[in-house]
């Protein structure tokens, strides 16, 4: 440069000066452009690391969502009714997979159903997130799960694992009343959104399930626990490639409920059954302990676990005598003859005398006739009610109007629902004046005398489910107080105190007591519910109530039907030990035919029988006073037959149907006033 | 003793003066770049000479001792060989095209596979139009070189080769083509009649280039880096990426071997095109700073070489090599740090490669080679051809 002999007017050198110039503009720019890459730099590195180390850290460090074990459910006893059990189950992760078809075609060979599922799985894996793996199978038999391992290097993207899944021992027994749980849908998102609640990332877990009905779904909360996290170090595939244990915290278990239900009454409920449709529920009258809660025909509840095939679930859904329906809250029926010691304990409040005789003539007239199902002649309301007559009841009832009825069924519990910690329950329907008012027939919204008969023997408007008539018996039987079911016994570990508080029954116990005297004859010699109704426990026997709803108006035919949907629901109601009442018992047993004493009292006869026979008290009275002092139950109803023959009785009464209306003597009597 | 104008004739010849007039500054600077590129590699690999490290030791080691000796080689032989080495790869970067040795690899049909080496004729395509371009310019005068119908000579001889790249497609080496060629056609006085109209065209064609004219994944690629979080698990991955690996290093790094970005795999092309991201991520500002300042550092050293030759022919060369290796290091940088689009072009020295790495110190060879011979004048006309 300077130190080089110049010499300007040569081409040369002429070359030489706008080379120098010009790169002294390349030096310049690349001097320019290596400062800009400083500055940003700095700007990257310096003012904006935080954020970068964050997402760094982001990427780095993943939060793996362990979830938490669910909550058991246990009975009183301890038995468990929902538990956890493991399950062995294979999971694809598309973005492992090089090559998803392929990765199925090997997979089916190993595991050949999932080659019918195929194409359902292609569509889960690939609605699925990123590196999200879902579940392709689950329930392995411990072959399938070593052959998968075993051939895991062949299949990228596949794994097989251990995890939790819900359990349901008892299978059908609980699975109205504990409900069940399944996958998590759409809707299930949705209601978080709308509730303005974050979705918690947990129902997005492949393993998780959600409460769908019964105590599963309304302690959906409490079972549920709180998932952890194992913080993760994991590479750009998704791969972990390390553990930190430090920063990660174990899941919190979902709570421990347990039910006051038994399980043993509860599994005798449902196989006493059989393929009848209906419904039984127990309670301790002492404190409203519900021991029984169960709706027949029922489910398998773990099939929701893993997916109910569409053909089963088609199939159920279908079945006319409809497993899915919970009929011990949810189904209502007329409560029939069960009904009548309402109407009894009605006219007794108002003053009626129960020694008050009133002749039955085999039917009662008001504007037509109404007929009872034998003719009983002069009666008190003992034997009314032992009876099952229609025509005592119906005179009552007209002389003291629906309202009085009303309030009185109101007060044992019907037409209402109770706190037990589960939904869906139906109230049924308690008529009275004001209701017809407001739900008018012929438009002029008033209550026709004619429709108080049938509401004294418990049909027309009025309907009831099973746990209302286990409450109604638990408070007949109490005689006291007015008892309030109870189904969850604790939660965590925390007693639950009764729902609502237990208030005496703002009626004389004098006036219970005689009700149950009518009741204790139901099952004893003559009554309708004596054939069926003997426990065979000795000193410990029990009373009841039969009960037969009819389904349809017979006209001048006969009622016997062959077809199921056209029979009459069977009840009864039932409590015992006679003269210390402890447990209470209601069956219904959907258009279970001919008369209460038939369907009902032998089901409530074999349910109540483990009811006592757990309760060690019972078990020490039966074992003490020993079975040799009672009568033969036989020869008993020997000598009162003989008894009963003059007071024109002719006929066992096992059923309160009307007879059949050629059999039915032409009567001339008018009812009775 | 420093050779000077005034140094005795014959005396400038002898070896052992050459030896010590090569620049062994710029030798070390070299060598501290390519040794951070070998530790960035040996960190990336988890502590490992393989895959990578080791290789690219032996490779630096092996191309520094030729890059060594063609310093010592009189320019007048590169003067001679400029013209048949285009030739040469001219036809190389045509057999890729038309005869079935090429192969297609990332996209690209940009390899040669002559059966006992595979080459990227493009690499070296580079330095073969440096060198004859610049012995293009040592023929003609400053008026040719600044204005006349004979540019149209070099720049067909950018075009050819430019055009040829293009369409393998390799967008990054064709634009490395164009824009060495320009800077060396800048430097050797191109008119700014010329310079701006082309810029503004240029600025204008590029936009409509990139709509009608490149192949899918390259306009993918533009556009991404116009907005990388559009597609973020895709291509605007790479960027995304990247600067999380620069940012997240900080002030000081997160530690030689500690760069979770670089480490779990998070960048990708890590040993390649991303190397300086992984720098940044475990020395920090101030090793990824530093290391731009190397670079400045061989830039400026390498235009100041360039002055100093008192032949036009060593003056373009070594500068169009310096500009060539400059472009590298400007696109590679803006690339990692989110200020360019993602197009494939190494860090030079440090990204792990062969082809490219021949052709840098092959460059250097020369540049060095014009340093030891700056007092050396060139007849003009003299050659092969």
């Amino acid at each position: 440069m300077s130190s080089e002999p110049s010499i300007f007017f040569s081409d040369p050198n002429e070359r030489q000066g706008s080379f120098l110039r010009r790169t002294l503009v390349v030096g310049g720019l690349t001097a320019l452009g290596v400062m800009g890459l400083g500055l940003r730099l700095g700007q990257l590195q310096v003012v904006q690391a935080r954020e970068f180390a964050t997402l760094a850290a982001e990427n780095q460090f993943n939060f793996r969502l362990v979830p938490p074990p669910r909550g058991l459910i246990k009975d009183r006893n301890g038995v468990v009714i929902a538990g956890n059990r493991p399950s062995f189950r294979v999971l694809v992760v598309r973005d492992e997979t090089k090559d998803l078809d392929g990765t199925l075609d090997l997979l089916g060979r190993l595991l050949p159903d999932t080659l019918e599922r195929r194409r359902g799985i292609i569509r889960d894996v690939n609605a699925a997130p990123r590196f999200t793996p879902v579940p392709v199978k689950s329930d392995l038999t411990w072959d399938e799960f070593a052959r998968v391992n075993l051939y895991a290097n062949e299949l990228p993207g596949v794994m097989a694992d251990m995890h939790e899944a819900r359990f349901y021992p008892h299978g059908g027994a609980f699975a109205h009343v504990v409900g069940y749980v399944a996958k998590p849908n759409a809707r299930d998102v949705e209601a978080y959104r709308e509730a303005g609640e974050e979705v918690p990332t947990l129902l997005f877990n492949p393993s998780f399930r959600i409460g769908r009905q019964g105590i599963e779904r309304s302690l959906e909360d409490r079972l549920r626990g709180e998932p952890g996290g194992n913080r993760v170090e994991v590479d750009a595939r998704g791969r972990v490639v390390g553990e930190d244990a430090e920063n990660s915290r174990p899941p919190v278990p979902g709570e421990e409920v347990v039910l006051t239900l038994d399980a043993d009454i509860q599994n005798k409920a449902l196989e006493v059954f059989g393929e009848e449709a209906g419904s039984c529920v127990v309670m301790d009258v002492r404190n409203g302990d519900v021991l029984c809660m169960v709706s027949a025909p029922s489910f398998d509840p773990n099939l929701f676990v893993s997916g109910v095939p569409t053909s089963v679930y088609r199939a159920w859904a279908d079945y006319e005598r409809r497993p899915l329906t919970d009929k011990a809250i949810n189904g209502v029926f007329a409560p029939g003859s069960t009904f009548k010691p309402v109407t009894g304990l009605a006219a007794l409040v108002r003053g009626a005398n129960p020694d008050r005789r009133i002749t039955c003539t085999g039917g009662f007239y008001l504007g037509r006739r109404f007929a009872c199902h034998a003719t009983h002649g002069s009666q008190d309301m003992r034997d009314a009610i032992k009876n099952s007559c229609n025509v005592y009841f119906m005179q009552l009832a007209v002389e003291m109007g629906p309202d009085a009825i009303a309030e009185v069924a109101r007060t044992m519990g019907f037409g209402q629902t109770f706190d037990l910690g589960i939904g869906n329950q139906n109230p049924g329907l308690v008529p009275d004046t004001g209701w017809r008012r407001r739900n008018p027939v012929r438009g002029d919204g008033k209550w026709y005398p004619g429709e108080t008969p049938s509401y004294a023997i418990g049909q027309g408007a009025l309907t009831v489910n099973a746990l209302q008539l286990a409450v109604y018996t638990s408070r007949l039987a109490n005689g006291r107080k007015a008892i309030q079911p109870r189904l969850i016994k604790s939660i965590g570990g925390r007693e639950q105190p009764p729902a609502g508080d237990v208030r005496d029954l703002p009626y004389d116990p004098a006036l219970l007591a005689i009700l149950r005297e009518g009741m204790n004859r139901v099952t004893d010699v003559g009554g309708t519910g004596f054939r069926n109704s003997q426990l065979g426990l000795g000193a410990v026997r029990m009373a009841g109530k039969t009960g037969t709803a009819q389904v349809r108006n017979y006209g001048t035919g006969s009622r016997k039907s062959n077809v199921w949907s056209q029979k009459d629901h069977n009840l009864f109601i039932a409590y015992a030990p006679i003269d210390e009442p402890r447990y209470a018992v209601s069956v219904i047993v959907q258009h279970g035919g001919m008369g209460g004493g038939t369907a009902g009292a032998p089901r409530a006869r074999e349910v109540m029988k483990v009811a006592l026979l757990k309760d060690p008290d019972i078990r020490r009275r039966i074992e003490q006073s020993g079975f040799a002092d009672t009568e033969d139950p036989g020869s008993h109803e020997a000598n009162a037959l003989g008894a009963a023959g003059p007071q024109g009785a002719p006929a066992p009464a096992t059923e309160e149907a009307p007879p059949a209306a050629g059999a039915q003597p032409a009567s001339t009597s008018e009812a009775p006033q | 003793m420093t050779a000077s104008a005034l140094t005795r004739p014959g005396e400038r010849d002898r070896l052992s003066v050459k030896v010590r007039e090569i620049d062994w500054t710029l030798v070390v600077l070299l060598s501290v770049v390519a040794g951070v590129g070998v530790a960035m590699l040996y960190s990336i690999a988890g502590g490992e000479w393989q895959p990578w490290a080791a290789d690219q030791l032996v490779r630096y080691s092996a191309v520094l001792v030729m890059a060594l000796v063609l310093a010592l080689v009189h320019p007048k032989w590169w003067f001679r060989a400029a013209y048949p080495m285009y030739g040469v790869l001219l036809v190389l970067v045509l057999m890729i095209e038309f005869t079935p040795l090429g192969y297609v690899a990332g996209g690209a049909r940009n390899w040669l596979n002559l059966g006992f080496i595979r080459i990227q004729p493009a690499e070296f395509m580079k330095l073969g139009l440096v060198l004859a371009l610049a012995r293009w310019y040592h023929n003609h005068t400053a008026q040719e070189a600044r204005l006349s119908w004979k540019l149209l000579i070099p720049a067909a001889m950018i075009g050819l080769p430019f055009l040829l790249v293009a369409k393998q497609p390799d967008l990054g080496s064709a634009m490395i083509i164009g824009l060495t060629g320009a800077a060396v056609m800048f430097v050797a006085g191109l008119s700014w009649k010329i310079i701006v109209p082309t810029g503004v065209l240029a600025a204008v064609g590029t936009p409509l280039f990139v709509i009608f004219g490149m192949h899918e994944y390259q306009r993918n690629r533009v556009l991404t880096f116009l907005d990388p979080t559009k597609d973020p698990s895709g291509t605007g991955y790479n960027i995304i990426q990247s600067k999380i690996a620069l940012g997240s290093g900080g002030f000081l790094g997160r530690g030689y071997g500690l760069g979770s970005q670089s480490q779990l795999e998070f960048l990708p092309e890590r040993q390649t095109d991303f190397i300086f991201s992984t720098v940044a991520e475990e020395f920090g500002f101030v090793g990824s700073f530093s290391l731009l300042i190397c670079y400045a550092a061989i830039i400026l050293i390498g235009l100041r070489i360039a002055s100093l030759s008192h032949s036009h022919f060593g003056r373009i060369a070594a500068s169009g090599m310096v500009a060539f290796f400059a472009l590298f290091v400007l696109i590679n940088g803006a690339m990692v740090m989110g200020l360019a689009p993602v197009v494939g072009v190494p860090m030079p020295l440090l990204s792990y490669g062969g082809s490219s790495m021949m052709t840098i110190m092959f460059g250097f060879g020369l540049v060095l080679s014009t340093r030891v011979h700056r007092y050396s004048e060139l007849p003009k006309g003299h050659g092969l051809f």
